[in-house]
């Protein structure tokens, strides 16, 4: 495929990864911080946010496996996942958190164990995407191509 | 509500993350925004993804920026002279709380802008955060519109 096709296959690509908000404007900020100076800032702090989403999602599994379930712990776990959704740009994980945390304040186990299979499924969505969108961009520049700006 | 779980809250300056900026004395070539005057932020927030993301952002506006995960850093960074324009201060810090931080700047007589951030907005603890001596208190994502207006009105200031 030529690099006009690939560049236009990503443009369409995002636009629709912000239609179906899967993401949001807050993605397209961060992406614009990636320049010459700082060519792999959004793949470097999206591993990261991968990294700690991970843990925050096993540790959660692990707070609602207990005899006892500590719902405060719960949610304050739940609240972090939705900082850092929010300011990834993960919309669709950022609202499937705040659901989340309305169970937590009903102390509502059902709820939380609900809500924790959407937070993973929305986890899970969003971070095969971004990792499709980030293999896109590999494919242009490999072909000698610039990654084109969402506008 | 502060979490068990501290990534990177170890509050040590300078402490990025596989080389990425967290501000920390590193400027962009070419921000996206100039202005009259230098402008320098403190960045605390306990969330590595959301520090890192902030001082991104604020650098790629201009701004210098310096970050640490903990309150306690924040307060230690203060009190060895440096000075800054703003300071974007998340509230659910582990240990010293982001109200017990903004109190204690205060306490040391710093009267620059202070930014309290949050996952999520709650009356109550805008109302908390506001009475200990913040500014504004802000919902996260931490946003160029957001951040924007108050940027212009110290540099006005300055």
């Amino acid at each position: 495929m030529e690099v006009g096709q690939l560049q236009r296959r990503l443009v369409d690509y995002t636009k629709s990864l912000l239609t179906e908000g899967i993401l949001d404007d807050q993605f397209t900020q961060l992406q614009k911080l990636q320049d010459e100076g700082n060519p792999g800032f959004l793949v470097e702090v999206v591993s990261l946010f991968f990294e700690d989403s991970e843990k925050l999602l096993n540790d959660i599994t692990r707070a609602l496996d207990q005899q006892s379930v500590d719902f405060k712990m719960v949610d304050a776990h739940v609240h972090q996942l939705k900082g850092s959704s929010s300011s990834m740009g993960a919309q669709k994980l950022k609202n499937a958190c705040v659901t989340f945390r309305s169970f937590c304040d009903e102390q509502s186990m059902e709820g939380c164990l609900k809500s924790l299979q959407l937070v993973k499924q929305e986890y899970y969505d969003v971070k095969n995407k971004v990792e499709t969108l980030f293999k896109m961009e590999k494919q242009i520049v490999a072909a000698g191509g610039s990654v084109p700006k969402t506008e | 509500m502060a979490s068990d779980t501290d990534y990177d809250s170890d509050g040590m300056r300078g402490n990025g993350d596989g080389g990425l900026s967290e501000g920390n004395g590193r400027r962009r070539k070419h921000p996206f925004m100039t202005w009259r005057n230098n402008l320098r932020a403190l960045v605390v927030d306990n969330a590595r993804t959301c520090r890192i993301m902030e001082s991104g952002l604020l650098d790629a506006y201009g701004v210098e920026v310096e970050a640490v995960g903990t309150g306690e850093a924040a307060v230690e960074l203060i009190a060895s002279g440096e000075t800054f324009d703003l300071i974007v201060l998340e509230m659910f810090l582990p240990f010293m709380s982001g109200p017990e931080t903004a109190r204690t700047i205060r306490e040391m007589g710093i009267s620059c802008k202070i930014l309290g951030i949050a996952p999520m907005y709650c009356e109550k603890d805008a109302q908390e955060f506001l009475a200990a001596g913040i500014d504004e208190f802000l919902e996260k994502p931490f946003t160029p519109e957001l951040f924007i207006p108050f940027l212009m009105e110290i540099d006005n200031q300055k």
